[in-house]
């Protein structure tokens, strides 16, 4: 990236460029001229080079009640940037710089960030509700009615121009090609780090996945890496099974044509007992009771990725528990961004990471509705938007 | 203990006294009972003391489902003394100190040998028959000749009982033989529970659903690893001055804590909740209080307590996503053979309290009154002597 004096154009003022707004639920995205101002301390401006489009963009486009509908709003929190300009006390990032923005904060400073248990921020991760991290509902967009626009995940990347707030923000090294770096900013870093960090799956361990999205094949590659010895892949779909063979899966269940059989019941036959491991990835309460169940009695570990919109409690048998099962939720697959996203980048670079077979279809950026759409109905997987050059 | 007493019952039957349960709920009757010889893989052993554990009481009330049954000679937690073994039993004699444990442990499935958890493949899942590997063949008949069912493997109201070496641990005879006792189920429970399940470490902060002998052998786990805050949580205040002696630093009355739930005062107490919680009652309802008692990203919560109702385990699941973990565990994760021995180690070096947990000691014959004390609150472990 050249570092001509068109960044340093704008530094310090507003920029005025394109970006793909929510204005109601459920209804398409509309391409609007917004500004963005400049960061203020401790955030950072970007320039979106490309992004993806995750499920949970889709959840959030359609909520219509609730803290969490906000509209008019940009959405996305999969992408990849570049350094436009940086605020006030911001070390570590400077114009130039390859970026990813993440949902998930790391902070470095807090008590769990220091921890290595956990990938919970203390200082930050309980309020997803505010626009700007540091600066509570204050905005960073307008639209060109001056009306304030609502961020979202504290990413807001589908939009030319993002201010981001560094506790949300990853350098990562030039030399990965910028599409597949976009995936390791939610997604599929989500899948590997439950295997890896959350699981800790072992060689020659059983898994099974429910829900063959991109956070579930990650998982699945992620096994594969740790050399699982069988990973069973359930889903609906039949057409991910044959995606999912290139993550790893060595066989698959469609619910639909267990008949009377539960999920569970099958999984045990096929494993003499349970998996070691079992993971949703969807967010459906009664698919976790089944996952849960899955797994071998007294020693059985469950790890929750998805999550249902209507927040639906789980429900557990009490004895199925007593007996010795673990199940534990995670976001972002347990990673610290700034310390694990890095990591994965390399193992990309090595080629030991497949990132490539994720990528099902490339639109530009214009065509964000198409991508809602292909995602929706099933029919891709990630689908990168490429920003105009 | 004189040989040649033990050695003219061997291969017959002993006549003995035992305080059977035959209706739900009513005191037990002490009555002439046969106890055949052990068959292969069995054990017969003279039981010198026993203490009375809730779970007793449970199934002593339980009068309906498959797993009532009656008459049957209740009593799980004892220590004894070989009589005679078996054929095919091996690294057991007559006159050894042992402890009967209704967890098995059999050394030879997939889950024995893995480290990663007590459970017992080939035994665990089965706790209806009355022997382990004969099914529901009883070894006890009353005066009448008609069978009494056994009770977790075990039976110890008894003078005398047959035990499956699944379910035996050999032990020092250095140690009180009622102090051993406590260790074939509920301390060794709790103690479990926090070395090997929690893994508590130095510093970390853990909150105790329920203060019977179970949780305040968790606390004593989390004291001896160095814990620097252990809040107890019962509504019989009685239990906070003696919950002193095993580490406790706080305590909580939810019957006094007004609008505000207990995780809420758990929260405030720790700024934002607890490393470890253990529930050590049996309620679907105190379970989620003691899930959301922990903190966001890392806390981990262990049920160790039976649910009463069998009533399914509900949990708040952005509680769950964040980073809570939640497991189960029964007899604290340990493995009979391989743990008990390191914690009666533990009492001899005098790095374990065992002593605090027995409140009263009765003969056997008073039995009925154990149970009134225990269900009336007023005791934690009532030891009962067989006579000599």
């Amino acid at each position: 990236m050249e570092k001509t004096s068109m960044f340093s154009i704008h530094e310090g003022k507003p920029i005025r460029c394109k970006a793909a707004v929510s204005r109601k639920p459920g209804e398409a995205l509309v391409i609007e001229e917004i500004h963005v101002d400049p960061p203020q301390a401790y955030e950072v401006r970007i320039k979106i080079i490309c992004t993806s489009l995750c499920h949970t963009d889709v959840s959030f486009s359609k909520i219509d009640s609730g803290p969490l509908a906000r509209f008019p709003r940009i959405l996305g929190h999969e992408a990849v940037g570049v350094i436009e300009s940086i605020g006030e006390h911001v070390n570590g990032f400077q114009q130039g710089d390859i970026v990813l923005p993440v949902f998930h904060p790391h902070c470095e400073e807090c008590r769990d960030c220091k921890s290595s248990k956990s990938n919970w921020c203390a200082r930050f991760a309980d309020d997803f509700l505010s626009n700007t991290r540091r600066y509570g509902m204050t905005s960073r967009f307008k639209d060109s009615f001056g009306e304030d626009i609502y961020h979202f995940l504290f990413v807001s990347s589908f939009s030319e121009y993002t201010v981001v707030d560094i506790a949300h923000l990853v350098k990562i090294s030039p030399d990965i090609p910028v599409d597949k770096a976009a995936l390791l900013s939610c997604g599929v870093s989500t899948g590997i780090g439950a295997a890896w960090k959350v699981a800790n799956v072992e060689k020659g361990s059983t898994v099974a996945v429910f829900g063959l999205g991109a956070v579930g094949l990650a998982v699945g590659e992620g096994a594969r890496l740790r050399g699982a010895g069988k990973i069973i892949g359930v889903d609906l779909n039949p057409e991910k099974f044959e995606l999912g063979k290139k993550f790893g899966f060595t066989s698959f269940i469609n619910p639909t044509l267990c008949g009377e059989k539960k999920i569970s019941e099958v999984i045990k036959e096929m494993t003499g007992g349970g998996v070691d491991y079992s993971f949703e990835c969807v967010g459906l309460p009664s698919l976790l009771t089944e996952a849960f169940s899955s797994t071998r009695t007294g020693s059985g570990k469950t790890v929750v990725l998805g999550i249902d919109k209507h927040l639906t409690p789980v429900s557990l048998g009490s004895f199925d528990l007593l007996r010795g099962r673990h199940v534990c939720g995670s976001l972002f697959g347990g990673l610290k961004p700034k310390l694990d996203i890095p990591i994965l980048v390399d193992h990309y670079l090595k080629k030991e990471l497949n990132l490539d077979s994720f990528i099902t279809h490339e639109l530009k950026f214009e065509e964000i509705n198409k991508a809602f759409d292909l995602l929706v109905q099933g029919k891709s997987l990630r689908c990168i938007l490429w920003m105009n050059k | 203990m004189d040989k040649t007493s033990f050695s003219s019952n061997e291969g017959k039957p002993i006549r003995c006294k035992a305080a059977i349960c035959r209706k739900a709920g009513e005191a037990l009757v002490i009555e002439d009972i046969h106890v055949d010889p052990p068959q292969a893989y069995e054990v017969r052993i003279k039981i010198l003391c026993t203490s009375l554990c809730h779970t007793d009481l449970t199934f002593w009330k339980l009068d309906f489902g498959p797993i009532s049954r009656f008459p049957r000679i209740l009593g799980h937690e004892a220590v004894g003394v070989v009589e005679s073994i078996g054929e095919n039993v091996e690294g057991f004699k007559q006159g050894d100190v042992v402890l009967p444990v209704f967890h098995p442990y059999c050394e030879e499935c997939k889950d024995c040998k893995s480290s990663k958890t007590n459970w017992c493949d080939r035994y665990a899942e089965d706790f209806i028959s009355n022997t382990r590997r004969y099914g529901m063949a009883s070894r006890f008949k009353d005066s009448s000749g008609e069978v009494i069912h056994h009770f977790l493997f075990v039976s110890s109201f008894s003078e005398y009982t047959v035990v499956d070496i699944a379910h035996l641990v050999k032990i020092s005879p250095e140690i009180p033989v009622d102090k051993a006792a406590l260790l074939s189920c509920g301390v060794s429970t709790g103690i479990g529970a926090a070395w090997k399940v929690a893994n508590v470490e130095e510093g970390s902060t853990v909150a105790v659903f329920g203060l019977g002998a179970v949780g305040l052998a968790v606390a004593e786990g989390a004291r001896l690893r160095g814990a620097a805050k252990i809040i107890g949580i019962d509504t019989n205040p009685d239990k906070f001055e003696l919950g002193k002696k095993f580490g406790f630093t706080d305590f909580i009355n939810p019957t006094l804590c007004g609008e505000k739930k207990i995780s809420e005062v758990v929260k405030e107490m720790t700024e934002g909740g607890v490393d470890y919680s253990f529930e050590c009652v049996g309620l679907a309802s105190l379970l989620n209080e003691a899930f959301i008692s922990t903190r966001m990203g890392t806390g981990k919560t262990v049920m160790l307590g039976m649910e009463k109702h069998a009533a399914p385990i509900s949990l708040g699941s952005f509680d769950l996503l964040r980073g809570r973990n939640i497991c189960g565990s029964l007899f604290g994760g340990l493995k009979s053979k391989l743990d008990i021995p390191i914690l009666v180690d533990h009492y001899l070096k005098k790095e374990l309290n065992l002593d605090s947990f027995i409140t009263h000691e009765l003969t056997f014959k008073e039995i009925n009154k154990a149970f009134a004390l225990l269900e009336e609150g007023k005791s934690l472990r009532c030891i009962l002597w067989m006579d000599k």
